[in-house]
């Protein structure tokens, strides 16, 4: 084979290889909030973001920290808009989610760190802050 | 004419055969699409230290509705 003709062959190889890739990392399902909470291991909580609840896999924490970043994130750009703190965003965001988003037998912890479950239609506890 | 031709073949093995993975190697490297990162292992959550006031509450709660709404998944 010519040396041209290995080089080309070379490069394109290596295109589609990173295309392909790349393709593959963008068409990787994120986890969604929900989908986490379902699994029992992680609950919401009163500062805005998921937690573990009890200990879990490598697998669940590292996707719990891949929601949690985005949250964060979302968090700090609403904050900026608005000239608030990223704190208390997302502690606007937990009183949402708490009021709406706990379902029967998932988990939920309050600034007392004590690890909840919701009981049936029981209503989840809030911090007194949230309207 | 035979001899000239096997001459060229001989030359493309020795020097620049082996060039042809290394440049090829080379450019792989570059492309962007293959750089892996990862998450830190550290929980990203931030300890609520700061006091929470009502007012803030109720001037947010719309903008994070809207929030919710945009990024679903992420909520």
């Amino acid at each position: 084979m010519k040396l041209t003709t290995k080089l080309i062959l070379t490069a394109a190889i290596g295109l589609a290889a990173a295309a392909g890739g790349a393709g593959y990392t963008h068409a990787m399902v994120q986890d969604t909030s929900a989908e986490l909470r379902a699994t029992g291991q992680v609950g919401e909580q009163s500062n805005g973001y998921l937690g573990i609840v009890g200990s879990a896999s490598a697998d669940i924490r590292a996707r719990v920290n891949a929601v949690n970043i985005r949250r964060r994130a979302a968090y700090t750009e609403l904050a900026g808009k608005r000239g608030v703190q990223i704190e208390e965003v997302a502690a606007t965001m937990a009183c949402e989610l708490l009021a709406t988003s706990v379902l029967p037998g998932q988990y939920y912890k309050l600034a007392d760190g004590q690890w909840r479950q919701r009981q049936g239609n029981a209503a989840v506890a809030r911090p007194a802050y949230c309207v | 004419m035979k001899d000239a031709m096997v001459k060229k073949v001989r030359l493309d093995r020795t020097r620049v055969g082996k060039a042809v993975p290394l440049a090829g190697f080379a450019f792989l490297s570059m492309l962007p699409g293959c750089v892996q990162v990862s998450a830190p292992d550290k929980p990203i959550e931030i300890n609520l230290n700061i006091n929470i006031r009502q007012e803030v509450v109720v001037r947010l709660t719309e903008d994070v509705r809207e929030l919710r709404q945009k990024e679903p998944g992420v909520f």
